[in-house]
């Protein structure tokens, strides 16, 4: 059995974790090679047409997968309101009309998430215990949160080195020497140490960053293929980009604390509330709710991340201009018709907006009412 | 009297009759929007953020159109129509979007409905929309049971007669309607056309495509005309159950047809429906299988009546020209 995955965010390093430790060799698991273009085309090609994006480019990193001799695939299942509950019923039917003869696991991420993966786990393994299993998961589940917090750091030092890109490298290693470590001890000092490499990047000193907020759609948002690394290039313009929604606190609100009634959006849902009042399937309700945060905790601005006819994200972005918070929101909708070029000059016309709103402000006079 | 209001759209062609008659029992006066045109699309589509989709934008319009005339809009939340079925968000977050999108609209009568919680839930939200009519918690009841009565013999009226959404509804409620004539005496063709009933029976925005095919001397087919137990069989044949509840019609009437044995199938789809584009492509794939004509039209604001029936047309031929060579 050779099991290939889908490429998410930074996912299959702790994929990658969790089958090494249950003593599967580098055979056993495929990953497919980064999302390039070839990934989208084929996504798109094989896709419904109006598929969402997240469908396309699983799917295209699927094929991808199979490519390379994959016969098992991996991928998210659910009874949820949004598209996300069809994706391995879709592909499956669609890699068996292209004469790859897979077949598909899935997780359960709307009941019984841990369960679910827990079972999937057992299920693939033979003769390992349960106290293997579960160390084995917290390990890749470690690793997923070292990346996030070398992540958070980074998205502040890209506003403002002196040296353009080099806090991106240094992320970058540091992503591949986590994902080469052995054990969670190796996995914290390799942490700090490139944490502490990110705060000894020489610094501009006037640099002033305006302070964006990421929002909406999960997969968008922690996959930077898909949304044309947003993150850097405001990065690059001089953006402090913060973000709630990564893979580690996904994992350990969903998988565990979510079960001891501790809700980590309990607080954005009643933000929502004046201007929606339930889930609506998806992160829309959280998007709404973040925009309320975000204006509250004195951010410029808010970018809001949403593949194109994503159902909760519309219903977001057609509640979100009539809040009362008064903050500048950029609705970016990501398909396979994007342009890089064509979002640098939206971005850059967003952030020309945030300065100087900012510099109005600390004019003290009146902030015109843009959004 | 209370005016209601309800806008001729979304879920109105299920459950008009059961709303009216809820209404009417508890006293007040039902309002509809007029039939969909021109003017009513656009105000829709000028308030909606462009990627909505086209029921949801003309909803918004025919909102817009109930302005002034009525003291409340009925618009209700239907969050979940069964166990681990939900509906599109869109339908989920109707009121909120309608409060957001057009401010000066009338106070939104939007009780929760959600089967997957437990009953009293169910019945303490329609108590307390009641309860904006009667202080009489004996009204209340009894208009439900009303309610419930109408929409049994609405749903087996389609079913057992064969016949249209808005026929049935023509038949219970007397009220202004566009007709189909089913009456062809020798239909050449026999072709299901599926879809939503939002879309289906607009026909603003499908160009009036039933009685486009009717005068082409075909028999219509619709998923209404299915009773929703055969429905649920058929869907679970081809996907399982179904997570979306509106969805049963898409995929049910599509297994069931195609067991059927019809001359082809149209599916009636609009841009941006979320469901739609998962779902429609199961069953373009079934219909391959048994080598079953699939056309697939996808309606938005910009399609062009010349284009519609040109697709049409070769639709039929198509199908003409198959059983000539088979024969």
């Amino acid at each position: 059995m050779r099991v290939g995955i889908p490429h998410f965010g930074n996912v299959y390093v702790a994929i990658k974790a969790m089958a090494r430790g249950l003593g599967a060799t580098d055979k056993d698991l495929v990953i497919p090679p980064p999302m390039t273009q070839r990934t989208l085309d084929l996504g798109v090609k094989y896709s419904p047409t109006e598929a969402c994006l997240p469908y396309k480019l699983t799917l295209g990193s699927l094929i991808e997968a199979c490519d390379l001799g994959a016969d098992t695939l991996a991928q998210a299942r659910g009874t949820g309101i949004c598209r996300l509950g069809y994706y391995a019923r879709g592909q499956e039917q669609m890699l068996r009309d292209l004469g790859y003869n897979v077949h598909f696991i899935t997780v359960d991420i709307s009941h019984h998430k841990t369960a679910s993966f827990m079972k999937l786990i057992r299920d693939m393994t033979t003769n390992v215990s349960w106290q293997e299993i579960i160390s084995t998961f917290f390990f890749g589940i470690g690793k997923l949160a070292a990346i996030d917090k070398v992540e958070k750091v980074v998205q502040k030092i890209r506003a403002v080195e002196m040296e353009k890109g080099m806090a991106n490298r240094i992320y970058r290693e540091a992503i591949k020497a986590i994902d080469d470590a052995s054990d969670s001890r190796e996995v914290k000092r390799i942490a700090k140490e490139y944490m502490d490499m990110l705060c000894n990047i020489p610094k501009n000193p006037q640099a002033d960053p305006v302070k964006v907020a990421i929002v909406g759609e999960i997969y968008v948002v922690i996959e930077p293929f898909s949304n044309m690394d947003i993150e850097m290039e405001l990065g690059k313009l001089g953006v402090e980009v913060h973000r709630t929604m990564t893979l580690s606190r996904w994992v350990k609100y969903s998988l565990f604390l979510n079960y001891l009634g501790i809700d980590e959006w309990r607080e954005v849902h009643r933000l929502a509330k004046p201007y929606l009042d339930h889930d609506v399937g998806g992160d829309g309700w959280e998007s709404v709710g973040e925009k309320v945060l975000y204006t509250r905790k004195g951010y410029d601005g808010l970018v809001h991340l949403a593949p194109f006819t994503c159902m909760p994200e519309i219903v977001a972005q057609n509640i979100m201009p009539s809040t009362k918070e008064d903050i500048p929101v950029l609705a970016v909708i990501c398909d396979e018709q994007m342009a890089k070029q064509g979002m640098l000059t939206r971005l850059e016309a967003f952030v020309d907006l945030l300065k100087f709103r900012r510099r109005r402000r600390r004019d003290g006079r009146k902030v015109c009412n843009v959004g | 009297m209370i005016k209601v209001g309800i806008p001729r759209a979304l879920l109105y062609y299920q459950y008009y009759p059961m709303w009216k008659s809820f209404f009417e029992t508890l006293g007040a006066e039902v309002v509809v929007s007029p039939l969909t045109n021109k003017a009513i699309l656009n105000s829709g589509v000028s308030r909606t953020v462009a990627d909505t989709c086209l029921p949801v934008k003309l909803f918004m319009g025919h909102v817009v159109s109930l302005i002034d005339k009525c003291d409340y809009i009925f618009a209700p939340t239907v969050i979940s129509l069964g166990r681990k079925a939900y509906n599109c968000s869109k339908i989920i977050g109707l009121p909120n979007m309608t409060r957001a999108l057009i401010p000066e609209c009338p106070m939104i009568l939007a009780p929760e409905i959600n089967l997957e919680k437990w009953r009293y839930h169910v019945y303490q939200n329609i108590y307390k929309l009641g309860s904006c009519f009667t202080s009489s918690p004996l009204k209340i009841k009894k208009a439900v049971e009303e309610a419930w009565e109408s929409n049994l013999a609405y749903r087996s009226k389609m079913s057992d007669e064969g016949i249209t959404c808005p026929e049935a509804i023509n038949r219970m409620c007397q009220i202004n309607q566009q007709l189909y004539s089913n009456c062809n005496p020798s239909p050449l063709l026999t072709i299901a056309v599926i879809g939503h009933p939002y879309v289906l029976y607009d026909d603003y925005l499908n160009h009036r495509l039933i009685s486009r095919l009717q005068s082409m001397g075909v028999k219509i087919l619709v998923p209404e005309m299915v009773s929703e137990d055969e429905l649920d069989i058929a869907a679970k044949k081809m996907v399982g159950t179904p997570h979306w509840s509106f969805e049963t019609d898409i995929v049910g009437a599509g297994e069931y047809y195609l067991e059927a044995k019809v001359d082809g199938i149209i599916n009636l789809s609009v841009f941006g429906c979320g469901p739609d584009s998962m779902m429609v492509d199961f069953v373009k794939h079934r219909a391959r299988e048994l080598g079953v004509p699939f056309l697939y039209l996808s309606l938005d604001e910009h399609a062009s009546e010349g284009g519609l029936i040109t697709r049409l047309e070769a639709f039929l031929d198509m199908i003409k020209w198959g059983e000539k060579t088979c024969v």
